[in-house]
């Protein structure tokens, strides 16, 4: 799981150009959306296509996204169960 | 003065011309159907296409087979034509402008002949049709409107009521006698899977204001009206306008449409009415759960209990993005004319906290009538149509502008003091030229001394060239999959105007030129005709522009000036006391 967590963190901060930050610094339980880390629903849609690019993962909408998304860790527990590659 | 409508043309999915359009209408027959002149993969999306051939619109327009010609160009020159036609304008001797909305431009073609224009000479003459600003001089000549003016709007799917309004200030300004104002959009693959990759199309015909709507159906089309000063024999009048800035985000809509809101706020008040004298509203209404939310709350705030009949066409023609404005102004002058409201087709449950759209009405007069566009970047804009005359004076007063404030940037250098303004979470997404246009936006206001002007005009050729080049390059080298939300938003040329707005929240009036190297001249004359008509008194005026190496190879092959890497230039007026 942790290899899953830091490969997710360097996929999250090359396609949403959060090129100033570390895997360290990345807080794998802090909210990636709102209060926490500020994402929107361009960066939700950037996961979504990120998970099915990497991993096979094919959402049908962004409200799917809302649970997955919560934090680096609820991300890597959808993609461990449901990884297609 | 009043701002007669003398004249109008059409061409969208549910008719060719005017008269089989309104058949369409009053018999609630839908344009939406399987993609059949667009070459896509996604077979599996419903799309509002025009019922016409390339091959038939050149034939109609007598343009010879071989030639490669934009969609978006053939049908607003088929729609245009029609226009003069019917207003019977006789155009020699006459100051007449062409004011066209658009936003793909010439994707189209350029799409399909990408590959080869890197490769030989063949089709390379397409790289100097792409941009917005050829396909409105492109109309100018296929048309055969001799001696007209071109310009461009570009603001995203309000673009092209923002043209008539446009339009319509400059009759008021008197710079021009006749304006053929409109605007034209073709679907392409780009734009397809632009909003496939934002997940807003639906894969079922589109419902509008129904609770189960999940999404749009694309459209294309174009229209166009045309508009004289105090006419004789007008069909109707434009009797208001409000262009607002919703400064809310990219590509969604404020929960209370507060953009929306104050749009139609100041085409009511321009128009001197109150809420209770709209007899129709023929709403933006795309399907998308979001813009429906929205603009349901904007229209509460507005009419509360008393709502007039309201309905949405995108379910007849689609989301026809830059032309809906037109094509919706037109089928509002359809409705006034013939006495009816259109339906609000697939429409069956009742949105919660949504409005109750109109299942369609005949027998019914209509003396004014509300039509919404709103656009990505929350440029959205109202107009009120008219079937009496309504008198609106332009300002006496008349006011001189002056640059108060400016600032430039052509090295990507200097970008890193972006940092003084702006974090590099906010600039995440942001490619070089945004953020050139941020930081002279920024620094101009600052030195101006003016937090958020009345006003943002934006003057942009290509707009965010290297954004749309790689979602393009994508598309065509790696298939029409997995493309990049994030590309796709940048390449609506408003989208920096929009950005501008969104940083400082201005909610005022908000533009986008994009007609080549005539852009900031046009932008420069609108804020000056705003100080002029009394609508501002500070406007911020920007122009920003770059190039990537692919471009400025067609360029040099093509003999012209290859454009410079980055140029962004912004300036504060105000108006002179």
């Amino acid at each position: 799981m942790d290899s899953l967590i830091n490969q997710l963190k360097l996929q999250i901060i090359d396609v949403l150009n959060l090129g100033e930050m570390t895997v360290e610094e990345f807080d794998t339980d802090a909210p990636l959306f709102g209060e926490g880390l500020g994402l929107d629903s361009i960066d939700a849609l950037e996961l979504i296509v990120l998970l099915e690019k990497e991993y096979g993962i094919k959402l049908a909408s962004p409200a799917e996204g809302k649970e997955i998304f919560k934090s680096v860790r609820t991300i890597a527990e959808y993609v461990s169960k449901n990884r297609k590659k | 003065m009043n701002i007669s409508v003398t004249g109008f043309g059409i061409v969208c999915a549910i008719g060719n011309d005017a008269h089989a359009v309104c058949c369409s209408l009053m018999d609630g027959k839908s344009g939406v159907a399987p993609l059949r002149y667009l070459q896509s993969a996604h077979k599996e999306l419903p799309v509002g296409e025009v019922k016409l051939s390339d091959s038939q619109m050149k034939e109609m327009l007598g343009i010879d087979q071989d030639k490669v010609v934009s969609r978006t160009t053939l049908m607003g020159a088929v729609a245009a034509r029609q226009a003069v036609a019917d207003a019977n304008a006789c155009l020699a001797g006459k100051r007449v402008r062409l004011v066209t909305g658009t936003t793909v431009g010439g994707m189209d073609a350029t799409e399909r002949y990408y590959a080869s224009m890197k490769e030989s000479d063949e089709y390379l003459y397409l790289a100097a049709k792409h941009d917005c600003g050829s396909c409105t001089d492109d109309i100018i000549a296929y048309a055969h409107l001799d001696g007209a003016e071109g310009y461009t709007v570009s603001t995203a799917c309000s673009s092209s009521v923002n043209a008539i309004i446009v339009g319509a200030e400059m009759l008021r300004n008197d710079e021009a006698d006749i304006v053929i104002a409109g605007g034209t959009e073709a679907l392409s693959a780009f734009h397809l899977n632009g909003f496939k990759s934002l997940m807003i199309l639906d894969e079922k015909q589109c419902r509008p204001f129904d609770e189960t709507r999940a999404g749009l159906n694309l459209g294309e089309g174009a229209a166009f009206i045309v508009m004289q000063r105090d006419a004789p024999d007008a069909i109707a009048y434009i009797a208001g306008y409000g262009n607002r800035c919703d400064a809310f985000h990219q590509t969604a809509s404020s929960e209370n449409g507060e953009g929306a809101f104050l749009a139609v706020s100041d085409a009511l008040s321009m128009a001197s009415l109150k809420p209770s004298a709209i007899d129709y509203i023929n709403a933006h209404g795309t399907g998308t759960p979001n813009n429906d939310n929205s603009e349901s709350t904007a229209l509460k705030r507005i009419f509360g209990d008393k709502m007039p009949p309201v309905s949405s066409t995108k379910s007849f023609t689609g989301h026809t993005t830059s032309a809906s404005g037109a094509i919706e102004t037109v089928i509002c002058l359809l409705s006034m004319t013939h006495g009816f409201i259109p339906a609000n087709l697939g429409w069956k449950n009742q949105m919660p906290g949504g409005i109750t759209p109109s299942t369609g009405e005949s027998g019914v007069t209509l003396n004014k009538v509300l039509c919404n566009s709103f656009g990505f970047g929350g440029n959205d804009s109202s107009l009120i149509l008219s079937s009496r005359p309504t008198d609106v004076e332009p300002n006496p007063v008349k006011p001189e502008a002056e640059i108060i404030a400016e600032d430039v940037v052509t090295d990507a250098a200097e970008l890193g003091e972006l940092r003084q303004f702006v974090s590099p979470m906010e600039s995440r997404r942001m490619g070089r030229l945004m953020k050139a246009a941020t930081l002279t936006s920024l620094r101009t206001l600052q030195k101006g001394g003016v937090e958020c002007p009345d006003a943002i005009i934006t003057a942009t050729a290509y707009g965010m060239l290297e954004d749309s080049e790689m979602f393009l390059e994508d598309m065509v080298n790696n298939g029409e999959e997995l493309l990049k939300p994030t590309l796709f938003m940048q390449s609506t040329h408003n989208t920096m105007s929009a950005a501008i707005a969104i940083r400082i929240k201005c909610h005022g009036y908000n533009i986008t030129y994009s007609h080549g190297s005539r852009s900031y001249e046009m932008a420069m004359q609108d804020a000056k005709r705003l100080i002029a008509l009394g609508k501002a008194r500070t406007v911020l005026v920007g122009m920003h522009d770059e190039s990537t190496p692919t471009f400025n190879g067609f360029c040099r092959r093509l003999g012209q000036p290859e454009p410079v890497a980055l140029y962004s230039r912004s300036v504060l007026l105000r108006a002179k006391d």
